[in-house]
């Protein structure tokens, strides 16, 4: 590949991972705590690359010039050899990619195309019925003092599905019993015809996502596709999460109300 | 350096005069004339995507090259930063003489580097140009993803219960990186890293350190980054296409267990910061094998395969990435035994 098409694509690239860390969007693939991260790479990226541009200009302009090239600005157009090539060219070549570059670069079309054209939606119903029995649920009871606080007094308090089924298999002193909830999720109908309220946990991106979710009782969320984003009232049926079942607690629906999707799709 | 790239010249020299004269074709308009049928074409692309199936692949496939991009420009930024201020004079009066003293030097090195694999391939291909001998810049290689401290403290965190998990991860990837390392001081051959990956650049030929550096960090985030991307690639499409069932079938049985997980490891391609969460969900297995999972990833997977031979060439890549492979498994075995005091 050419060293001026490199350059484009490094540039779009980097306007692309900028733009999805501008608009939210990259709330659908990572974790929010690497948006600084996200915004240095999209600089640096296109930095690097107008760096570049900026350089074979330059050149072309001196050899419009006619004036000779020193050493140091021959090598651009050699990537195939990195920069190590430096000074092997003395003419000043700059942007004649030959045959020894490499096409790997291309590929780089594939996320650029994706991001612009595509962006993809969050992970969701699909990825949940995908996982089976697997559960961010923890494996051992919280320890420490702090393990569970009192649930807010408010009547149905909006809890994060984790922190409900995580107090439905581990919290023995009760505190959800017979308390009326709020979950925020979307629907997944899962492949043995049960319909669950879902959510996905991702740690660092959307590729290690593990869904936690409670099985909604009765027949009132069948008639929401898959996922819909719904906030269900209701409280969880107690001791309904088994080792057997994959701790899937049971909920008992109060009532059903379609929400907007959260910014951030993904619990923590 | 010279005799070779001034053959290149000569012999190149010729087709550029003909080009000249009546235009070819270069890939400046081929790839203008991709972005225009794209964009052309959006629309039905979208909808042959809108697949359960498929839009769950494009997600992960999205989300790991939107996840591993900042800490591949870590990692050209650090290897330019190498290439510009770092001298071969410099290296080699930092680093022991002989290579199997210079390789734990390297293990232990790797702590400082906090980021995942990514990084890390750019870095110790600039090392081994810089005239760091390749056991140690290959320890450094294995090393610097899996024993860093954000990775030990994630690992921490993922197994409250199990503080030894840290332990046995810290030291079965440590290991890995240093038999590797000793195995490329006996055995290994310099002819198998490419050529270009392993010539010395030499300081002070004219340039500025700041051009050194652009060109560089230029040059290598340009190649490694489509090497990522087919990584990605392969990932999101095992990612979508592992049955949950793998792992439910897997419980009590050790041995299967072991190279299930290894297996898992090399074709999920998960960032090392987060392998230890989703290794830590699937409660049906015993410690050991999650073990494995966590060092064999780090050191190698599909990602990485195609980040190594990208930078260190296919005939490297072919013979290392199985020997790790194997020598990963069996350091995080053993790690597992004297660590965790047997399978669990």
């Amino acid at each position: 590949m050419r060293r001026e098409t490199q350059n484009v694509l490094l540039i779009l690239l980097g306007g692309a991972v900028l733009k999805i860390a501008a608009n939210g969007e990259y709330l659908r693939y990572v974790k929010p705590w690497l948006l600084p991260w996200l915004i240095a790479a999209g600089v640096i990226t296109v930095l690097l690359a107008g760096v570049g541009i900026a350089r074979d200009i330059q050149a072309a302009t001196a050899r419009a010039h006619g004036r000779a090239v020193t050493a140091g600005d021959g090598h651009a157009g050699h990537d195939g050899h990195g920069p190590a090539g430096a000074g092997h060219d003395g003419h000043g070549h700059a942007g004649e990619g030959h045959g020894h570059s490499s096409h790997s670069p291309w590929l780089l079309l594939l996320p650029v195309l994706a991001i612009l054209l595509i962006a993809p939606p969050a992970l969701g119903a699909d990825k949940v019925a995908r996982s089976g029995d697997l559960s961010a649920v923890a494996r051992q009871a919280p320890s420490g003092s702090a393990a569970f606080d009192q649930l807010p007094t408010e009547d149905a308090p909006l809890l994060k599905i984790g922190d409900a089924v995580t107090r439905a298999v581990w919290d023995s002193s009760g505190s959800l019993d017979g308390r009326q909830i709020r979950l925020v999720g979307f629907v997944v109908h899962m492949p043995d015809g049960s319909v669950d309220l879902a959510r996905l946990v991702i740690n660092c991106c959307a590729a290690d996502a593990i869904p936690i979710k409670v099985r909604l009782d009765g027949d009132a969320a069948h008639r929401y596709p898959p996922d819909t984003w719904l906030e269900a009232r209701g409280e969880i049926v107690a001791h309904s999460a088994t080792e057997g079942n994959g701790y899937v607690p049971v909920f008992k629906i109060t009532s059903l109300t379609e929400v907007t999707p959260p910014p951030d799709p993904y619990e923590s | 350096m010279g005799s070779h790239d001034a053959a290149v010249a000569i012999k190149t020299s010729q087709p550029r005069h003909r080009r000249r004269n009546e235009r070819r074709i270069t890939s400046l308009e081929v790839f203008c004339a991709v972005i225009v049928l794209a964009l052309i074409f959006s629309g039905p692309l979208s909808r042959l995507l809108d697949r359960p199936g498929l839009r769950t692949g494009s997600t992960v496939f999205v989300a790991v090259c939107v996840q591993a991009l900042p800490f591949l420009v870590l990692g050209v930024v650090l290897s330019g930063l190498i290439a510009a201020f770092l001298s071969p004079a410099l290296m080699r009066r930092l680093l022991p003489g002989s290579p199997a003293a210079a390789v734990p030097v390297a293990g232990l090195a790797g702590v400082a580097l906090p980021g995942c694999e990514c990084a890390s391939v750019p870095v110790s291909r600039r090392l081994i140009q810089q005239g760091v001998p390749p056991a140690a810049a290959l320890t450094f290689l294995l090393a610097a993803p899996a024993v860093n401290p954000v990775v030990l403290v994630a690992t921490k965190v993922a197994f409250p219960g199990e503080p030894r998990m840290v332990l046995a991860r810290f030291l079965g990837s440590l290991a890995t990186a240093m038999v590797m390392g000793w195995l490329w001081a006996r055995f290994g051959r310099l002819e198998w890293i490419a050529e270009r990956a392993r010539r010395v650049v030499e300081a002070g030929d004219g340039q500025s350190r700041w051009r050194v550096f652009t060109e560089t960090a230029r040059h290598d985030l340009a190649e490694a980054g489509g090497f990522l991307v087919l990584g990605a690639l392969t990932s999101a499409v095992l990612n979508v296409l592992v049955p949950p069932w793998v792992f439910a079938t897997l419980s009590g049985q050790i041995v299967l267990g072991v190279l299930v997980m290894a297996v898992l490891a090399v074709v999920l391609a998960l960032c090392s910061e987060a392998d230890a969460f989703v290794v830590a969900s699937l409660a049906q297995l015993p410690l050991l094998p999650r073990l494995v999972f966590l060092v064999v990833g780090p050191a190698i997977d599909v990602k990485l395969y195609a980040l190594q031979a990208g930078t260190f060439g296919r005939r490297f890549a072919a013979r290392f990435a199985p020997a790790t492979f194997v020598v990963a498994i069996i350091c995080a075995v053993l790690a597992g035994l004297l660590v965790l005091g047997g399978a669990r």
